[in-house]
């Protein structure tokens, strides 16, 4: 079985406004040393999937349903339903955890020395010098400049990308057999975001460590991840190998989101120096808030290829809720129509 | 030098803006954050240009220098043929109207207490800009070309999703009719899918009514796909300028090179080899001797660790650096020849990344 495996997870937040569904039957599964990317935009509820495998959704946020296995010696534990001091131990332990904001999710009064070994502490029970001892090779490990000095360093004094290290050296202190990545590289830089994911890719060949990989960038799933998640409005819509989802995503909502990009291929400049610039292709419209998800397939109100009405082809887009389908092997999509979209039409206007 | 644009709109020369660092009781004067430290550049009339760079390297205080929102220490900057140094008080504020700026952050820079009826209206009644009836035009002008509904008036920023938020700040920028506009990251705190969106709705802008912009941001692709020209910035300098396909194609400074490497692409066609430069940005408040990049450098040598590199040019192509002069030299100032050595010197010397 997979080293970690989620089926229906439903985590929904009980709001004076009503419920609100932030995960709503997410199914994924992690092999051992692998990479998954999980991407969408900003409120489709992949950081909410990630916090929910480590049940650290705060209230008035509740798993509702659905299971999330991890597997280990003593055969597959239900993290849905495990006990908090066991939780405890899994927690930084077997599951390590990595956040988008080094500065607020490091302690700002305790030295790096202190946090990292702090962990160790915790799960493994040693001595505070083999701890100290640990968390210096830690931090030799994720390649800190200057290990020694940095040890008795605070938070502050490092840079963005020194303390993304030391939370990465932080998540794998306990070799943990998943870490979950939560926008690892969004607040820093260009470069030294390079600096991070080579890293990463290195340890994760090193120690074996799977990683659930969240982002919302396409370019960082695409170098980094063996396969991928695409999330929309509370649900998974495509899930694929890498490799396969970026030559040829099948999901509408997939498809205008790489289309998006600037392509620098379709660009040329004029003989009088000007600049051709195709217009990008947009999606219309925003997503949808989960108090007002949409009936039938979350994304049809900005799709150009939905159905309007039920044909010999499949139902309308409005209507059934579509399941993720195997459309080919190991490539799942949630669309009825996906594989045979046909030519796209303005939005807003379903054909028929 | 490089010859200016032509009929260019905006003159900025040897722009320095330096940030006191103050210490102690008496807040004395212990040193300075030299955030912008000798810039120039021009950009011509209905152009564009993109100003890329990493946190920290001055591009944002370029922005604000260029429209006097921080004083410059040193420089001059003439807008329409207007030096902009001496206006003061009233002059600058009425010389304000032509030029604007949209921010990053559109929750940031939008009043919450002000409906969008007041946010458009505050800059019309600062400058006397029409009556009543005539504010209430152009408003609705400025609202119809960034595509919001005149209805959107009544309501409060924080009714509007990011990017709508964001068009209601172009509105803003737009109602005074101004000639130039600066953008800082204008893109960068939207999601992908209205990226795009905001990208075509500012070059529809631009083509429709003329405007110049100085476009401001950390994304190259995005600077690539906007400007005409780009300058990338590193640690209060230029280090290379050139039209936006060039630098796309034929980056000569080593800094360019790492940085077009870096950007993640989801195109498995243009997978290259990622150059990963080691370590961090140096403070600009102690900026290394020689040339700024030449700690990150990976084919950097004696020369760059002493001497300030000075622009070299080819065209409309310029850069500061040692290594890429000679080159240039040597490829007798064919430029694209010059480029491909460049990319695989730095490729070459570059810490093998582990995969």
């Amino acid at each position: 079985m997979p080293l970690l495996d989620i089926s229906n997870l439903v985590t929904a937040f009980h709001t004076p406004a009503g419920r609100v569904p932030a995960v709503d039957g997410v199914s994924l599964s992690i092999d051992r040393g692998k990479t998954l990317g999980l991407v969408g935009e900003s409120g489709c509820g992949k950081s909410v999937t990630a916090m929910s495998i480590l049940r650290l959704v705060s209230a008035p946020g509740v798993i509702e349903s659905g299971s999330i296995l991890l597997d280990g010696p003593g055969g597959p534990v239900d993290l849905v339903s495990l006990p908090e001091p066991q939780l405890r131990k899994v927690r930084g332990g077997r599951i390590g955890m990595i956040f988008q904001e080094p500065m607020t999710s490091l302690n700002p009064v305790f030295t790096v020395g202190d946090q990292v070994a702090e962990a160790v502490l915790l799960h493994q029970g040693c001595s505070r010098e083999a701890a100290r001892a640990r968390a210096l090779e830690m931090l030799r490990l994720v390649r800190l400049a200057d290990p020694e000095r940095r040890l008795d360093e605070y938070p502050h004094q490092l840079s963005g990308g020194m303390r993304q290290r030391v939370m990465i050296a932080m998540a794998l202190a306990c070799e943990p057999d998943l870490v979950v990545a939560d926008e690892p590289t969004t607040a820093l830089d260009v470069t030294i975001q390079a600096q991070i994911l080579d890293l990463l890719a290195d340890l994760r060949r090193r120690l074996g460590t799977a990683i659930l990989l969240i982002t919302h960038d396409l370019g960082v799933v695409a170098e980094t991840c063996d396969e991928v998640a695409v999330m929309y409005a509370g649900r998974i819509v495509e899930r694929a190998p890498a490799e396969k989802l970026f030559r040829r995503p099948l999901h509408p909502y997939t498809i205008g989101l790489l289309a998006a990009r600037p392509d620098p291929d379709a660009m040329a400049t004029r003989a009088d120096g000007t600049t051709v610039r195709p217009r990008l292709t947009t999606i219309p419209g925003m997503v949808p808030s989960p108090q007002h998800f949409p009936p039938g397939c979350r994304f049809h109100p900005r799709c150009g290829y939905a159905h309007g009405r039920p044909g010999p082809d499949g139902p309308a887009c409005d209507g059934g809720v579509p399941e993720l389908r195997e459309l080919e092997p190991g490539h799942f999509v949630r669309c009825h129509y996906a594989g045979s979209l046909g030519e796209p039409h303005a939005v807003g206007a379903l054909s028929t | 030098m490089t010859s200016p644009a032509p009929d260019p709109l905006v003159v900025v020369t040897d722009l320095e803006t330096h940030f006191p660092i103050r210490r102690g009781l008496l807040r004395r004067r212990v040193g300075e954050v030299r955030a912008v430290d000798g810039v120039s550049f021009s950009i011509g009339r209905g152009q564009t240009l993109g100003l890329v760079g990493e946190s920290g390297c001055g591009k944002t205080t370029v922005g604000r220098s260029v429209l006097r929102l921080v004083e410059p220490t040193a420089g001059t900057v003439s807008i329409a043929g207007q030096d902009l140094r001496p206006l003061g008080g009233a002059a600058l504020r009425r010389f304000r109207r032509r030029m604007q700026i949209v921010f990053q952050d559109p929750y940031g820079s939008l009043n919450p207490r002000m409906n969008v009826r007041q946010i458009l209206e505050e800059g019309l009644i600062i400058h006397g800009m029409g009556d009543a009836a005539g504010r209430m035009e152009r408003m609705t002008a400025a609202l119809d070309r960034t595509g919001m509904p005149a209805v959107a008036m009544a309501r409060y920023p924080h009714e509007f999703s990011g990017g709508q938020r964001q068009r209601i700040a172009i509105a803003r920028a737009l109602v005074l009719e101004p000639e130039f506009l600066v953008l800082d990251e204008p893109i960068s705190a939207l999601d992908v899918s209205i990226q795009a969106q905001v990208m075509n709705l500012l070059v529809d802008l631009r083509e429709r009514l003329g405007l110049t912009y100085l476009f401001i941001s950390h994304d190259l692709s995005a600077v690539d796909y906007v400007a005409d020209e780009v300058a990338v910035m590193y640690l209060g300098r230029i280090v290379e300028r050139a039209p936006a396909a060039t630098l796309r194609l034929e980056p000569l400074h080593p800094y360019t090179i790492a940085l077009l490497s870096a950007v993640p692409s989801v195109d498995v066609r243009r997978r290259r080899r990622r150059i990963v430069l080691t370590g961090d940005v140096p403070s600009p408040a102690r900026p290394p001797a020689g040339c700024r990049f030449h700690t990150r450098c990976p084919v950097a040598e004696a020369v760059c660790r002493e001497i300030d590199p000075p622009a070299t040019s080819v065209g409309d192509h310029l850069v500061h650096c040692h290594i890429a002069a000679r080159e240039l030299e040597r490829c007798g100032g064919n430029a694209g020849a010059a480029a491909e050595i460049m990319a695989a010197t730095v490729a070459a010397a570059a810490p093998t990344p582990v995969d």
